[in-house]
């Protein structure tokens, strides 16, 4: 268990930290979202023993991360915000190196490297120049350096940037593969990766703990009013805008009307917010097209999924 | 130890992957050489001696040992690696450690290479062999000396030019601030800085490299001379440990 107690951390004046408090517990993997700057790595690098907080306390697996930091270091696999390594060094050579220093014996250092070899798919460049890797290989390199030691906790740092889009997925089934019996904090900044992989999430802003919890749980919370986009066209003659928008203003079904850029040709775009609980809004919207005697050329149900909740807490 | 050895290891492999290992020794044996031959007046004595070289290679060191130390840990600063490398389960200590060795087994490698000036002048006649051997340990404890003074400075920076230039300043000025002092006050802008430094000329002729370096060139190695230089290289690396503990401080 990871267990995080009323972070703050000063850079001189600013203040990155404000009271960060959470826990993680074994089997769970904690997506850490938030703008740049918002206090992720800062956080990171104080679980990792990079450096102090001013003051509060943090523990992974009941150790105190200053009082027994050589102990934690042990347990902990790191990989650092934009992944730096030895470019001088071969892959291999990079590799047998972390073992030394994680002090697994010489008789196992082959048997881990071809085992993370084959976990973050680097055999094809394990004898190549860590400079010559691309952005993605030297990622894998990172992920690979992290788990040699086989740890039960792993703090990753924006693990799939620079990734392409089958790697992506790869890591992600890899992180979720080693989550399910190990204790892991990612940050990212892709929304989606966090549905993808983690089963806890919480949103950092200015130093802050805006939210927290699973990302179905907080996408029920943060469920509202039912909204849809709808393009409106006339059914037949003239129709203008402003008069599509006076008739939706009358409805008592419809709570708000924003209009929306149109296509032209006499179509007209609207975003309609329902009220709460009356069903689904999509029915009562065709309808209502239908009796107004225009044509729906679309509608799309606007969700309040990850992506707005993120926009909408860290604006 | 192990940990030492292995941070040792790669410093020291990635000293050879680098050309600038490659650049410093070639012109380190080309000036040796030339000391050695033409200043040393091998050809026209017909008599080998390694005095000049044990008058000179100190000064050498000057420029050799912090282009040796320089990358140490500003390098590791400069590319983020720095990072990775505190938060393995390493303490402070067993980075300088392992740092520091690998420097100075660069500093034997190179003393090494110049095997060949004594074996010339062993070949030439039947000189002490005790003078040499006390002189090349000589230039190895000034060499070490360099270096704690070097990988100390390298730790104040993420720049390695910075880190040649700070460090080559502060041996320079040991090595200098006795001679300079022993002789009559200068005429000119020095005069200022003679007549502050003058004040406490037994502290600064104490602590002059050269001072302690002339007693080891004649062959003779006292205790002294040990704890002189066992004291100042402690002094370099407790620095080192805590400016790299240093990040710890902030906040």
């Amino acid at each position: 268990m990871i267990k995080v107690d009323n972070l703050v951390k000063y850079y001189d004046t600013f203040q990155a930290l404000k009271n960060v408090s959470f826990t993680v517990n074994k089997g769970e993997i904690l997506g850490f979202l938030g703008p740049n700057g918002a206090g992720k790595t800062t956080c990171m690098k104080i679980l990792t023993g990079y450096m102090p907080p001013t003051s509060g306390s943090a523990s992974i697996n009941g150790m105190d991360i200053r009082d027994d930091s050589l102990t934690v270091r042990q347990i902990l696999g790191y990989l650092p915000e934009s992944t730096p390594l030895y470019t001088d060094m071969m892959v291999g050579e990079f590799l047998a190196y972390v073992a030394a220093i994680r002090e697994i014996p010489d008789g196992d250092v082959k048997a881990r490297i071809t085992e993370v070899a084959k976990t973050c798919d680097l055999k094809a460049f394990i004898n190549k120049s860590i400079g010559q890797l691309s952005k993605g290989q030297r990622q894998r390199v990172g992920l690979a350096q992290a788990m040699i030691h086989r740890p039960q906790y792993l703090v990753l740092d924006e693990p799939t940037s620079g990734l392409d889009p089958n790697q992506i997925i790869e890591i992600r089934e890899l992180i979720r593969e080693l989550g399910k019996d190990r204790t892991i904090i990612l940050s990212t900044h892709n929304l989606p990766e966090v549905r993808a992989t983690c089963n806890k999430m919480l949103i950092i802003h200015e130093g802050k703990i805006v939210l927290h919890g699973s990302p179905e749980e907080l996408e029920e919370q943060h469920r509202q009013a039912p909204r849809v986009i709808v393009k409106i066209a006339s059914g037949n003659g003239e129709l203008k805008k402003t008069d599509v928008r006076k008739k939706l203003d009358q409805s008592t079904a419809f709570t708000r009307v924003v209009e929306k850029d149109d296509e032209g040709n006499g179509v007209f775009s609207f975003e309609i917010e329902g009220q709460k609980g009356e069903g689904d809004l999509r029915r009562v919207m065709f309808q209502y097209v239908v009796a107004q005697n225009w044509v729906l050329l679309e509608m799309r149900q606007q969700e309040m999924n990850i992506e707005n909740i993120f926009r909408q807490l860290t604006k | 130890m192990t940990k030492i050895l292995a941070i040792a290891k790669r410093e020291f492999r990635s000293y050879f992957n680098s050309p600038i290992a490659y650049i410093a020794i070639t012109v380190f044996l080309v000036i040796t050489g030339v000391l050695f031959f033409v200043q040393g007046k091998f050809f026209e004595q017909n008599e080998a001696s390694l005095r000049v070289l044990f008058q000179w290679v100190p000064v050498l060191f000057l420029a050799y040992i912090p282009a040796i130390s320089m990358r140490l840990l500003s390098e590791e600063k400069r590319s983020g690696t720095i990072e990775l490398l505190v938060t393995m389960p390493v303490t402070d200590w067993q980075i300088i450690w392992g740092k520091y060795l690998a420097g100075l087994a660069f500093l034997a490698v190179s003393l090494v290479m110049t095997l060949h000036f004594p074996l010339i002048v062993i070949a030439n006649g039947s000189p002490d062999i005790g003078p040499i051997i006390g002189g090349y340990v000589g230039l190895f404890l000034i060499g070490a000396l360099y270096l704690a003074v070097g990988l100390m400075s390298s730790t104040w920076t993420r720049n390695q030019i910075n880190a040649f230039i700070i460090s080559l300043m502060i041996c320079g000025f040991f090595y200098f601030v006795g001679d300079f002092l022993a002789g009559p006050p200068p005429q000119g802008r020095s005069r200022l800085l003679y007549l502050l430094l003058v004040n406490f000329k037994a502290v600064f002729e104490y602590t002059s490299f050269k001072y302690h370096f002339h007693n080891i060139e004649r062959g003779v190695i006292d205790t002294r001379n040990l704890v002189y230089f066992g004291t100042v290289v402690a002094f370099c690396l407790v620095v080192s440990a805590q400016s790299l503990a240093a990040r710890k401080w902030r906040g």
